[in-house]
């Protein structure tokens, strides 16, 4: 019974990370169309700007708040950089064909993983360091036991939801917001009815730049710091995507959620060498029982 | 009409044979002015060639983005490694039964795929390439966990020495990797030429427009993940006999270098892969050259490599994304 209590604690907490990083990949392929395979790369550079930060004396929140910030920026600069002279392209006849275009970004998003994880190499040492959380990562006593649930997990729980209730309130209140989803919903109508796609596609890749940051300080501090510790993150994020249906937000947090649950049953009763062969399995058997998510429109791929 | 389809068969096929008699020629002398050091880094030069040559295949013939390429060499290196351990086979037996372990691995692959389109089919192989090699430690009994199959392309047999003299260990290696590449050139230069080659080239255009002139693009799909996997398994088998056969010899980002290589070098030609497979291989070389020159510290030219290949990619797929081989294509609109 305690392992299984365990297993559920540490699932929700880890879950709502997982959510938050599907949440970001699922904005930028509304958004933009696009993958963003170099979404942990963005989120491991931060946090070791934050940790550089914290490591000069700054206080924990210094360190998180400009994350946050130079994740939101980094998102948008890599979409005027690299995407956006990549999606105006499509003379060339190379980019001819529908097969090529969707290609073609996820190799450029690979790039873009590999320069900021080489970058990280080259800046910040190659070894490994930790990353403090701000909560305690002991976990409460209840009359004289000790709980599988720690200060930190409230903590990662609050900071998830206050993201997930804010984004889901700029979609539906803000006029910038309703842009952005008309964008998602039909790119040329909504060019034609007065929006600046180019600005909306850089918000989306804004705000899931700051999501992952997010994600990346909320990952960091149960694993060590190193310019690949988040690659893992990202497969599991993708995976959680998929099975949520990757154009929909509320279904990246549902997947993200199912999978925090999934990997953290399999380390309780298996080992945990056998989580990537879970997180295979989930995504093979989502795509062939529900290949569009569970909550993904139908419209979006045919099969 | 026969007679006409007849010399396009001939010539296709001459022209293929052409091309590998030169690929030979030039790497026999290549590898005769090289040091040691140089003949190994050719003969990973020759491996790595065939496994872009997948990609090739794969990516920019038939327009289906695999990232997990890596597992399905890992595949024909651990077939290779069991084969030529337990059974003590010949690694010329050894090497043609595990590509066709490669392509049954490659055929499950491409029935899941054929399914899949894009971002889906790019992310799921990559998250194959990431479990495959995990499946070395759940079977330790067979596959030996993280330590390995330890096997080697050992010495040439004594015909060999007699007639052509005692090669030194990284020559052997190379004479090794040399006729497999030669067939696969030859082999991947026919299929682009012929009838496949140009269903592959249609499905990637336009789908619909194939299947409007008959062409199954289900099945074509499926084929080709069979014939990409063969040349995966192939180049994975021979790049496990430089001397260890584990998850570690076969990681996820094996198979970003190979896509690198093959967008670097252009993704639709063959020449484009073997320029790719050079600047890849020998990058490390020339960037060590450079820095040589500056007291820089050891981690910089640790990750230098990486970096400069991959802003080399992002600056490909940006500018020119036809590659270095494929600037002509750019021309026509």
């Amino acid at each position: 019974m305690d392992t299984f209590l365990s297993a559920i604690f540490s699932g929700t907490s880890r879950g709502a990370i997982f959510a938050l990083v599907a949440l970001g990949l699922v904005l930028v392929w509304r958004g933009a169309g696009i993958v963003n395979f170099a979404q942990m790369g963005q989120a491991m550079f931060t946090t070791y700007i934050a940790s550089t930060l914290i490591a000069n004396g700054n206080s924990y929140w210094i360190g998180f708040v400009v994350a946050l910030v130079s994740g939101a920026a980094l998102g948008s600069i890599l979409d005027v950089l690299v995407m956006r002279p990549l999606s105006n392209k499509k003379k060339t006849e190379l980019l001819s064909s529908d097969s090529m275009r969707a290609a073609i970004p996820v190799i450029a998003s690979l790039g873009i993983l590999g320069v900021l994880q080489a970058l990280a190499g080259i800046i910040w040492a190659a070894e490994e360091r930790g990353f403090p959380a701000p909560a305690k990562q002991e976990g409460f006593t209840v009359a004289g036991n000790v709980m599988p649930f720690t200060a930190f997990d409230v903590f990662v729980i609050t900071c998830v939801a206050i993201t997930l209730i804010l984004t889901s309130l700029f979609f539906k209140r803000t006029g910038m917001g309703l842009a952005m989803r008309a964008t998602a919903l039909n790119q040329e109508v909504a060019k034609l009815s007065g929006i600046r796609t180019n600005r909306t596609r850089t918000l989306s890749w804004a705000i899931s730049g700051a999501a992952s940051s997010l994600a990346g300080l909320l990952l960091t501090p149960s694993s060590n710091l190193s310019p690949n510790t988040l690659d893992l993150a990202l497969f599991i994020g993708f995976t959680a995507a998929v099975v949520g249906g990757l154009d929909s937000p509320v279904g990246a947090v549902l997947g993200g959620f199912i999978l925090g649950m999934v990997i953290s049953f399999v380390t309780f009763y298996d080992t945990p060498e056998d989580v990537f062969l879970a997180i295979l399995a989930v995504l093979l058997l989502s795509l062939i029982i529900r290949p569009h998510g569970i909550l993904g429109s139908k419209d979006v791929r045919r099969v | 009409m026969c007679v006409v389809s007849k010399l396009k068969a001939h010539s296709t096929a001459r022209k293929s044979l052409i091309r590998t008699l030169i690929f030979v020629i030039v790497i026999l002398f290549l590898g005769s002015r090289f040091d040691a050091y140089n003949q190994g880094q050719l003969s990973v030069v020759l491996i790595l060639f065939i496994g872009v040559l997948s990609v090739t295949i794969l990516t920019g013939i038939s327009g289906q983005l695999s990232l997990g390429q890596g597992a399905l060499m890992a595949v024909g290196g651990y077939c290779t490694a069991l084969l030529m351990t337990n059974y003590k086979l010949s690694l010329w037996i050894a090497i043609p039964v595990s590509i066709i372990g490669a392509a049954i691995a490659g055929l499950l692959l491409g029935v899941a795929a054929a399914r899949l389109s894009g971002p889906y089919l790019a992310g799921t192989t990559l998250v194959v390439a990431l479990a495959i090699p995990t499946l070395a430690n759940r079977f330790f009994s067979v596959f030996k966990g993280d330590e390995g199959l330890p096997v080697d392309v050992g010495y040439s047999p004594k015909w060999f020495s007699n007639t052509f003299g005692e090669p030194t260990y990284e020559q052997w290696q190379l004479y090794v990797a040399l006729p497999f590449a030669a067939i696969a050139l030859f082999f991947a230069s026919n299929i682009l030429l012929s009838r496949s080659g140009r269903m592959w080239r249609s499905i990637r255009d336009h789908e619909s427009a194939a299947s409007l002139c008959g062409v199954n693009f289900s099945r074509q799909k499926i084929f080709v993940f069979v014939v990409s996997a063969s040349f995966a398994g192939l180049s994975g088998a021979l790049y496990g006999l430089r001397g260890l056969v584990g998850p570690s010899v076969y990681p996820v980002s094996l198979s970003l270098t190979l896509l690198t290589a093959a967008v670097l070098g252009g993704i639709r030609s063959i020449s484009g892969a073997f320029i790719g497979t050079i600047i890849i291989v020998f990058l490390p070389d020339w960037i060590d050259l450079v820095i040589d020159n500056f007291e820089l510290s050891e981690q910089v030219s640790n990750y230098m490599p990486a970096l400069i290949s991959s802003v080399l990619l992002i600056l490909t797929v940006v500018i020119n994304p036809a590659g270095v081989a494929g600037t002509k294509l750019h021309k026509h609109k």
